[in-house]
């Protein structure tokens, strides 16, 4: 590397690895994927499901995909931590957004099971605001929009209660703002080869 | 008008790589500064004993899955001095 640098230079280097430095996130992607399957099957299985009794229908599905999802995310987040080599400061807004989103959709299904309120469509509202600040904390577009999606499909989930119009706004809403721009996402980690 | 002296630890294109890498990361590998600077191990090795020497950046060696890793992180001296050098590029841009 060359040692006599002119001013122009400089602020190039500085420019470049700066940019290169604020890309570099952990690798995300495989919790939208992982999510967005899990949500979108206990969804669909909610639906199938919904002629039989109504804490099989919608509360097994749920409970098995919350637990598994938070076993498998747990087991992976570790061995990410483990073997990360870059630490971003932005990983952990990213992560207490998320965490907070978590204690938030907690709270919203009890008090729904208690009021015996569907919690679908506020979730889904909601859903949309960690997507969204993900995707522009990122600045990676498929997260701003897939944001966007969860916005407007929860607040059409609000106007119907018809079950399977329900099914398809949620799984799509989980496809277009999670699954999508999850493979997405792991393709510009593998280019990048991030943390 | 005099311009302000440029900092010669920092007036080097792979320290200034290294410091530009670090200072909005709070820490970073070795191997993740090899990947994005293009050095060589050995070069890189030199330029970060010479931050670590001037107080810029502090180097933590520990083992990361049974191999030894090298996490550096830019110092409160560091990122002062890196401050000071970007104004002083700026001041020579004329921004």
């Amino acid at each position: 590397m060359d040692n006599n640098l002119t001013p122009e230079q400089s602020l190039k280097v500085i420019e470049s690895m700066i940019g290169q430095a604020k890309r570099s996130f952990s690798r995300f992607s495989f919790y939208f994927l992982l999510w967005g399957v899990l949500l979108s099957s206990a969804m669909l299985a909610t639906y199938l499901l919904r002629d039989l009794s109504p804490a099989l229908a919608h509360g097994a599905p749920w409970g098995i995909a919350g637990v598994l999802g938070g076993i498998i995310s747990s087991v992976h987040g570790a061995r990410q931590g483990r073997s990360m080599v870059v630490n971003n400061p932005m990983d952990g807004i990213i992560g207490w957004m998320w965490g907070s989103f978590v204690i938030t959709l907690i709270l919203i299904i009890a008090c729904s099971v208690i009021a015996e309120h569907d919690p679908g469509p506020v979730i889904t509202i909601l859903t949309g605001i960690p997507t969204f600040m993900t995707g522009q904390i990122m600045r990676f577009r498929p997260l701003i929009l897939g944001g966007l999606i969860f916005w407007l499909a929860g607040a059409v989930m609000h106007f119907t209660s018809d079950a399977y119009l329900h099914t398809l706004l949620y799984c799509g809403a989980m496809l277009l703002g999670y699954i999508i721009p999850g493979i997405l996402l792991k393709r510009e980690e593998n280019g990048l080869r991030t943390a | 008008m005099a311009f302000a002296p440029l900092d010669p630890i920092l007036h080097n294109q792979l320290r200034l790589a290294v410091m530009s890498l670090l200072v909005p990361l709070e820490s970073a590998d070795f191997n993740f500064l090899l990947e994005k600077t293009g050095a060589t191990r050995g070069n890189l090795s030199v330029q970060i004993s010479k931050l670590k020497e001037a107080g810029y950046i502090e180097v933590t060696k520990s083992f990361k899955e049974n191999y030894p890793n090298t996490a550096c992180r830019a110092s409160a001296l560091g990122i002062a001095a890196f401050e000071a050098y970007v104004a002083a590029i700026k001041g020579y841009l004329g921004g």
